[in-house]
């Protein structure tokens, strides 16, 4: 057996346990249940059944990376070490008092997340440096350390320093940390210079605070885990995935998990971007909008020229699932992402004025959808979806769940009749409101940006999305659907073609017109050396480190900030005017595209100057679908199907997709079924399967003219 | 609960009233965005201080973005039917942009500048796209409290046309320009709600198309009637009567007095504010479109938090108010700062609604928002103007203590510390949780904030001060306590606030802001709760 790479994804319930064979572009996949006491033992039992059942031996693994929720459900169940906070003296209740600005404007009863280090665990030092970086009061030592040793002396384990301003100078910081840990050598610490140089106090001392709570929890875990694969055998250092869409070593991970928090959500948008790349024909695969749709919750990500789109912050663990500004923020890069409370679970239910809503509560996997049986009294949005045909009641997701369709059609009749609707119209309903409620998400989300619904492509994964990527698809005025194969699996594949990656960001205050702009230049420099410290030590750098230099940049005394790539430089020429121009040009150029609007004549200031470096990985090539075979073989029979367009149920073809060979043309309406899902095409698509194993779907003119009028 | 049962009449069913619902939520949702992309004033992009909405032909709301804030409920509606009687729609044709920041008409004050963009399908008028925001800039005198009357207190345009049929109206743009500090960015601000606004229109006709609708009269009456049974039918489960509620503020001049008497007749609600304080010579005075909106805001959340923002839910509310008083004041009275007046509102409606139904409401709130204006010179000379925003604590609930620190009923963010340093040349030297300051009670209302800083200018900083409940604080519910007082200090002296300062090198100001009232009487608090404001230093200091 040849080199082949191993990436493993934890989630909440399983572990993924991907192989990939270099040499015949093999994917072998594993699913086991999520081990929650000592997470690495299930992991090691999916590595160990993975090799076992595909003869693999554990020294030709080439590359092992890890993404893992781990983290994020530590924050979400407040199950993290008992942490402390030592600040800047006056500043200890910034964690507690946050925003002051509310997520929900109607709800009295409203909660602030509650901090993940209450107030008396939170102390003060005396210090102070201001705004340019300069000392106003000096660090006393000999307090910082009585601060320490009160915390100590209170249990906890771990210590967050977080001191105003020490984005632009850390030397108290890191001299707090140094006299703390020369006393206290066990303790885990962050300073925030370290863990997000960025200016404002509370997002700081958040991420800050948020890193200290799960870094006992990365040093242990990812240590056991490494010296558990090492012990197989395994000869290559454990990489992990970071939330940007990138690998890091193990240290790296260590020093900062707070990383790693989206590490799964990263990895399912750069094998969208993989797997969209792989089907470019000229339609749209370079902009992409990953849609992955599961029990409880809808993801939608954008693929950009290629590449998942970067954010610079997001929150965690938010008290209401889905409200913005409810969560712990988080000032890392990481890949965009929007989450809707839409699955296969969500509840649907009238609210006060009738109208039908689709979730976001959910049916969970406990008791499930009412055709799971199993308690289950509300309609869900699988109950619809198995009652329009879409979902087969026979060997449902594998012969794992029984169905009993007469239990769903129990609790879409009651809450039919509760409208005077038919149950049908009712189940179409419960289909179309949900379908709606991620188009009208995503519409929104892309608006933000600037851009075009029409011109992205929608990738589907998830056991959902493929049920569901039509009707979104059509409400959105898309053109094509691409399912990839395996879908159910597809995110594990993003661990083995990300490339190295490091994001780091400095905060400056550069005023284009006054300040000079070398001092840009000295920033990046000294932040591409940091971060090409950090690719050689993953050993991944095997081509060059490829560096992106960009910068938040706003009209002075403006409080939203552009985020905006920056030429490469250098910066530090003697012709400083044409530097300024050029850096200008880059801030109006990226003002123009997403504001579609001509800049104001304002002076122009970066405040935070950042760097993504970048080692791409050798990009492996999928395994062509199983050898041809006729259409007809592949059809494996026909169900009765609901289309609105026919005002009734069809009976619809049915396909293997195991079956479907590459080149081959459907046309709509199909069901494709699928071990972990079902692709519906609606009356009049076009569905191509790929040479590469994706299927293609390209909605009817009819369709795509949904959202085709007044062009705005 | 009502009779009437919300189920199907005529085309509309509980499933495609969703999805339209839905897509019309997704259209001001999506012209809220565009506000926030392009507009330049932070008040937009940062405190959502705007609003976008739909209204049918006859100008009845359909929809409003999700954000907005508690201030423009129902107010673009009723814009838009002034707009309605004074143009007349048969004098509307496509490309008209109407335009106004009376604050009768508008939003309360002359900075929410109000654009109006009437919607065709063809050649018939369906539908009204709405928005409103807060210009960087409106000319007048900054944030006075002095003015005693509106012609001091900035430009203003009657209802009008900025553009008639497509031709935009250019001496009024000229005479925008010229009236405002910052002509660029007011009108930058002013052609961005345009955008939304034509954004809106667009994505309200392609929906039209998609659900083959001619107009929007049906599903506007619809959707009215539902929310409007629906408001009925929890109006109707609070027990009738007549509430009465008293409440003394700070004031200006003098103390003012609020009072309300709260009507429940079956399942309509009447607020009647007769013996509420005259209007004054100051710009405190709160028009009647905001004291309905503060009013619809309380009633709201006391009883259907998540209803939509339509028609059919402001339908059963009525307010009045004398002619003359501070919340239903006079042209040309001076209006700027009636948030001031207007955020006390919903306070005195849960103190009367509270009589009917005590778990609903909330007890007072260290509301409303604090805020410091600066203005003077850097030292290179450079002239600065800079706003930091505070805010109080939130009043107790009947089964929770009040949030500490947050903006109620606003929802504006304060200014981070390292931010604030970096616009004005402060050094604040504090900002925490004031201990003790959260009313006592069964359950504690929310703690106010601290913040101590210095003058490091070498160049005197001119400071203005928006502060409340310095004198009277908030108050408690069912025997809960008061909240703390609020208060301004310089140099540890406590000083009128309602006058400017100027501050030199070296002097120190401290703003305190207020506590929420506390819920129940204070004995019956749980023991753990007690231990935890003991041991985190909620109710008195620990140690720091």
């Amino acid at each position: 057996m040849a080199a082949y790479s191993l990436g493993i994804d934890i989630g909440g319930t399983f572990t993924d346990i991907v192989a990939f064979d270099h040499a015949s572009g093999r994917q072998m996949s594993r699913k086991v249940l999520t081990s929650h006491d000592d997470p690495a033992r299930a992991v090691m039992a999916g590595i160990d059944a993975v090799m076992e059942m595909h003869g693999l031996a554990a020294a030709d693994c080439r590359r092992l990376v890890h993404a893992t929720t781990l983290f994020t459900n530590a924050l979400i169940e407040r199950k993290g070490a008992k942490t402390g906070l030592i600040t800047t003296q006056g500043f200890r209740d910034v964690l507690e008092i946050g925003r002051e600005r509310k997520y929900g404007l109607y709800d009295l009863a409203i909660s602030k997340p509650a901090p993940l280090v209450p107030r008396d665990r939170r102390l003060e030092a005396i210090e102070r440096i201001d705004v340019d970086g300069n000392v106003v009061v000096e660090l006393d030592h000999a307090d910082v350390l009585k601060q320490a040793d009160r915390l100590v002396a209170a249990g906890v384990t771990s210590v967050a320093v977080v001191f105003l301003h020490a984005y632009a100078d850390g030397t108290h910081e890191r001299q707090a940390i140094d006299i703390i840990s020369a006393a206290h050598p066990s303790l885990s610490l962050s300073a925030s210079h370290d863990v997000a140089p960025e200016i404002r106090e509370f997002e700081r001392t958040s991420t800050t605070v948020a890193n200290a709570y799960i870094k006992p929890l990365a040093e242990r875990y990812l240590e056991a885990l490494a010296d558990q694969a090492a012990a197989r055998g395994i000869a290559t250092p454990l990489h992990m995935m970071l939330s940007a869409g990138g690998l890091t070593h193990l240290e790296e991970a260590k020093r900062v998990p707070v990383e790693m928090l989206e590490s799964g959500p990263a990895a399912g948008a750069l094998a969208a971007a993989y797997f969209g790349a792989a089907s470019d024909d000229g339609v749209g695969a370079d902009d992409l909008l990953a849609f992955d749709m599961g029990g409880t919750t809808a993801k939608l990500a954008l693929v950009e020229g290629g590449e998942p789109r970067t954010a610079y912050g997001f929150e965690a663990a938010r008290e209401k699932r889905f409200a913005e500004g409810s969560g712990l923020p988080i000032r890392i890069s990481t890949v965009e992402l929007i989450e809707i409370g839409a699955g296969g679970g969500s509840i649907a239910r009238l609210d006060a004025a009738g109208l039908l809503k689709v979730g976001p509560e959910s049916a969970g996997s406990d008791p499930g959808p009412a055709s799971y049986g199993a308690g289950g009294t509300q309609p869900t949005v699988t109950d619809a979806d198995l009652a329009l045909g879409y979902l087969d009641s026979e060997g449902f997701a594998g012969g794992d769940v029984t169905i009993d369709l007469a239990a769903g059609d129990a609790a879409i009749s009651g809450l039919a009749d509760q409208v005077s609707m038919a149950p049908l119209a009712l189940a179409w309903g419960i289909h179309d409101i949900v379908n709606e409620s991620m188009a009208s998400a995503a519409r929104v989300h892309i608006a933000e940006r600037g851009r075009d619904p029409r011109g992205y492509s929608l990738l589907c994964t998830g056991g959902a999305g493929p049920v569901h990527a039509y009707g979104v698809a059509a409400k959105l005025g898309l053109k094509r659907i691409i399912c990839p194969p395996s879908a159910g699996v597809a995110s594990a594949l993003g661990l083995l073609v990300a490339p190295a990656r490091v994001d780091r960001v400095a905060t400056i205050g550069l005023n284009l017109e006054t300040d000079d702009p070398a001092k840009l230049e000295a920033v990046f420099q000294r932040l591409e050396a940091e971060a090409r410290g950090v690719i050689a030590d993953t050993g991944l750098a095997e081509n060059d480190v490829e560096f992106h230099r960009l910068a938040d940049g706003r009209f002075v005394g403006q409080g939203f900030d552009l985020v905006i790539p920056l030429p490469p430089g250098p910066y530090d020429l003697a012709d400083k005017r044409a530097v300024r121009a050029q850096l200008l040009a880059a801030f109006e150029r990226g003002y123009r595209e997403r504001f579609n609007r001509t800049p104001p004549d304002v002076a122009v200031e970066f405040i935070n100057a950042r760097l993504s470096a970048r080692a791409p990985a050798p990009v492996p090539e999928m395994e062509p679908p199983s050898s041809p075979r006729a259409d007809d073989s592949a059809q494996i029979g026909t169900r009765p199907a609901y289309f609105p367009e026919f005002g009734g149920f069809t009976e619809v073809p049915v396909f293997d997709r195991q079956q479907l060979a590459g080149g081959q043309k459907l046309c709509g309406p199909v069901i494709i079924a699928d071990a972990g899902s079902t692709l519906i095409a609606g009356p009049g698509a076009a569905i191509a399967v790929m040479e590469n194993g994706n299927i293609h779907v390209d909605l009817p003119a009819r369709k795509q003219a949904v959202e085709g009028v007044g062009d705005g | 609960m009502a009779e009437k049962k919300n189920t199907a009449t005529g085309d509309f069913d509980a499933v495609i009233l969703e999805i339209l619902w839905t897509r019309l939520i997704s259209i001001v949702d999506e012209g809220a965005k565009a506000i926030v992309r392009t507009a330049f004033s932070t008040l937009s992009n940062e405190a959502n201080d705007f609003a976008c909405v739909l209204t049918d032909a006859r100008g009845r709301s359909l929809a409003q973005n999700s954000g907005s804030i508690p201030s423009f409920i129902a107010t673009l509606p009723a814009t838009v039917r002034h707009f309605l009687d004074a143009i007349g729609a048969e004098n509307m044709r496509p490309g008209d942009i109407l335009i106004t920041n009376d604050p009768w008409k508008g939003t309360g004050h002359l900075p929410d500048v109000c654009i109006v963009q009437p919607v065709f399908f063809g050649a018939r008028l369906v539908a009204f796209a709405a928005t409103t925001s807060h210009v960087p800039d409106i000319g007048g005198r900054i944030r006075a409290l002095e003015a005693r009357e509106i012609y001091e207190e900035g430009l203003q345009i009657p209802l009008t046309k900025l553009s008639d049929g497509g031709v935009i109206n250019d001496q009024l743009v000229d005479i925008i320009r010229l009236n405002v500090r910052t002509p660029d960015q007011t009108m930058g601000d002013i052609w961005a709600q345009v955008g939304a606004g034509g954004l809106m229109a667009d994505r309200l006709l392609a929906m039209m198309s998609d659900y083959s609708l001619a107009d929007l009269t049906g599903l506007a009456d619809e959707l009215f009637r539902r929310c409007e049974v629906a408001m009925r039918a929890a109006i109707s489960a609070v027990p009738d009567g007549v509430y009465g509620y008293v409440m003394e503020t700070d004031g200006m001049d003098i103390a003012f007095r609020y009072e309300v008497a709260l009507s429940i007749e079956g399942d309509a609600i009447s607020a009647d504010f007769t013996g509420i304080t005259a209007a004054q010579p100051r710009a405190i005075n709160c028009p009647m479109t905001y004291t309905y909106a503060m009013t619809a805001y309380a009633v709201k959340c006391a009883l259907l938090p998540d209803l939509a923002n339509n028609d059919g839910m402001f339908r059963p509310i009525t307010v009045t108010a004398p002619e003359d008083c501070l919340v239903n004041p006079r042209y040309p009275a001076a209006v700027s700062a009636r948030a001031g007046t207007g955020h006390y509102v919903p306070v005195v409606v849960f103190g009367a609604l509270g009589q009917a139904v005590p778990d609903r409401v909330m007890a007072g709130a260290g509301s409303p928002l604090w805020a410091i204006t600066q203005t003077g010179h850097r030292d290179d000379g450079s002239a600065y103007a800079n706003v930091l925003f505070f805010n109080g604590g939130m009043g107790a609930l009947a089964d929770k203590d009040g949030e500490s620190c947050l903006s109620w009923p606003s929802n504006i963010s304060s200014t981070p510390v390292e931010v604030a340093e970096r616009n004005a040349p402060l050094l604040i030297r504090e900002k925490k949780l004031r201990p003790g300051s959260g009313g006592a009670g069964r359950h504690r209302g929310g703690l106010g904030q601290d913040v101590e800083m210095v003058c490091t200018s070498e160049r005197p900083i001119a400071m203005m001060f928006m502060a409340e409940r310095t004198r009277v604080p908030a108050p408690g519910f069912a025997g809960g306590g008061q909240g703390g007082l609020g208060s301004v200090e310089i140099n540890g002296e406590a000083v009128n606030h309602r006058t400017q300062h100027i501050l030199q090198k070296g002097d120190v100001v401290v703003v305190r802001t207020p506590g929420g009232g506390g819920y129940g009487v204070a004995a019956e608090r749980s023991g753990s709760a007690v231990e935890v404001d003991a041991a985190r230093g909620y109710a008195s200091d620990n140690e720091h």
